[in-house]
């Protein structure tokens, strides 16, 4: 194909941008504009407020910030599969589904049955107990799978197995994402 | 539906009271208290109250030990005669948790620690259906309580 010239181009340009915005003015009230124009802005006002890791975001050899569980840890993004507390993880991690690793995404019910396990922290190299409670009451999430499964035991034990579907006593069972929530040291055996 | 907001109610009271235990980490868990956290807590939850319907509830759990086969029974539920312990850490386990979630029954002068050899006597025998042992120790404990004097 040859390539058209440069003045052809415009007029491309412009005959694309006359009939999209004829089709808009056809196809929108000035109404439904004002509306969306004003969640936009909403929007965008809205975004610095959200929660956002800026633990990667932080200079190399500064401590992290401390999760909302008052738990420090080494650097590391807790929405990756390879953060310290997601060592006996299998699920969809909430910091990935608009929630973080100690809160449940909007819309969804933490389930108060769950398994605990520990982990070992490596900025100190403490074993620490973690509750994996599941979010309920929303379809799987899907992003951010981790299967990592220390200490995780076949199915038939199952206050040890992380492939329960630990939503069967939150008020909706539909699993949507897995927390990892610190609840103390292990002392050591 | 009218059940649905006070089930999600009770989900932020569990969320909540949980981070409220995560934030109480000062000392490090030990001891029976942490096998309760690994082994038990998990169903039991912190506060032993369990889920309606699904996981019996801890409190008042002193009382099975005033009915013939209720001291056994303690020890022969799946949650305690699978637990990944030997019967020495099950049996501390047990004294624990009667002390924690009824202290009148575990403090009484009748009270008898669980120690190894006992655990490992009814722990050979575990129950194939522990609600039905559980409903019928409750029945023996509820008529013996309207016959009493």
């Amino acid at each position: 194909m040859s390539r058209p010239e440069p003045h052809a181009i415009e007029r491309l340009v412009d005959r694309w941008a006359e009939t999209t915005a004829r089709q808009l003015a056809r196809g929108l009230s000035r109404r439904s504009l004002l509306g969306r124009l004003g969640a936009a802005l909403a929007g965008a006002a809205t975004l610095p407020l959200l929660p956002v890791s800026r633990v990667s975001a932080a200079p190399p050899g500064e401590p992290a910030a401390s999760a909302p569980d008052g738990i420090e840890g080494p650097e590391g993004d807790p929405s990756s599969c390879q953060y310290w507390r997601h060592c006996a993880i299998d699920g969809f991690l909430c910091s990935c589904c608009g929630g973080s690793h100690t809160a449940c995404p909007p819309g969804t019910t933490m389930s108060p049955v769950t398994w605990i396990g520990t982990c070992r922290n490596p900025a100190d190299g403490r074993q620490y107990v973690i509750s994996y409670n599941d979010c309920c009451g929303k379809s799987m999430c899907a992003r951010c799978f981790c299967n990592r499964n220390e200490g995780d035991r076949p199915a038939y034990l199952p206050p040890k197995s992380n492939d329960i579907n630990w939503c069967v006593a939150a008020p909706s069972t539909v699993y949507h994402c897995s927390t990892a929530i610190v609840l103390g040291v292990a002392a050591d055996r | 539906m009218t059940a649905r907001p006070a089930l999600a109610a009770l989900g932020v009271v569990a969320a909540a009271s949980l981070l409220a235990a995560a934030q109480a980490h000062g000392e490090p868990i030990s001891g029976p208290r942490l096998d309760y956290v690994l082994h038990c807590m998990g169903c039991h939850l912190e506060d032993g109250s369990g889920a309606p319907a699904r996981v019996p509830t801890l409190e008042g759990v002193g009382r099975f030990l005033r009915v013939p086969g209720g001291r056994a029974y303690l020890v022969r539920v799946p949650g305690s005669a699978h637990a990944p312990l030997d019967d020495g850490a099950l049996a501390a386990l047990l004294n624990w948790l009667l002390l924690r979630f009824d202290p009148g029954a575990a403090t009484a002068p009748a009270f008898r620690p669980y120690d190894a050899a006992e655990v490992a006597r009814y722990r050979a025998a575990p129950l194939a259906n522990a609600d039905d042992e559980r409903r019928r120790l409750l029945d023996v404990l509820e008529r013996s309580a309207t016959t009493a004097p």
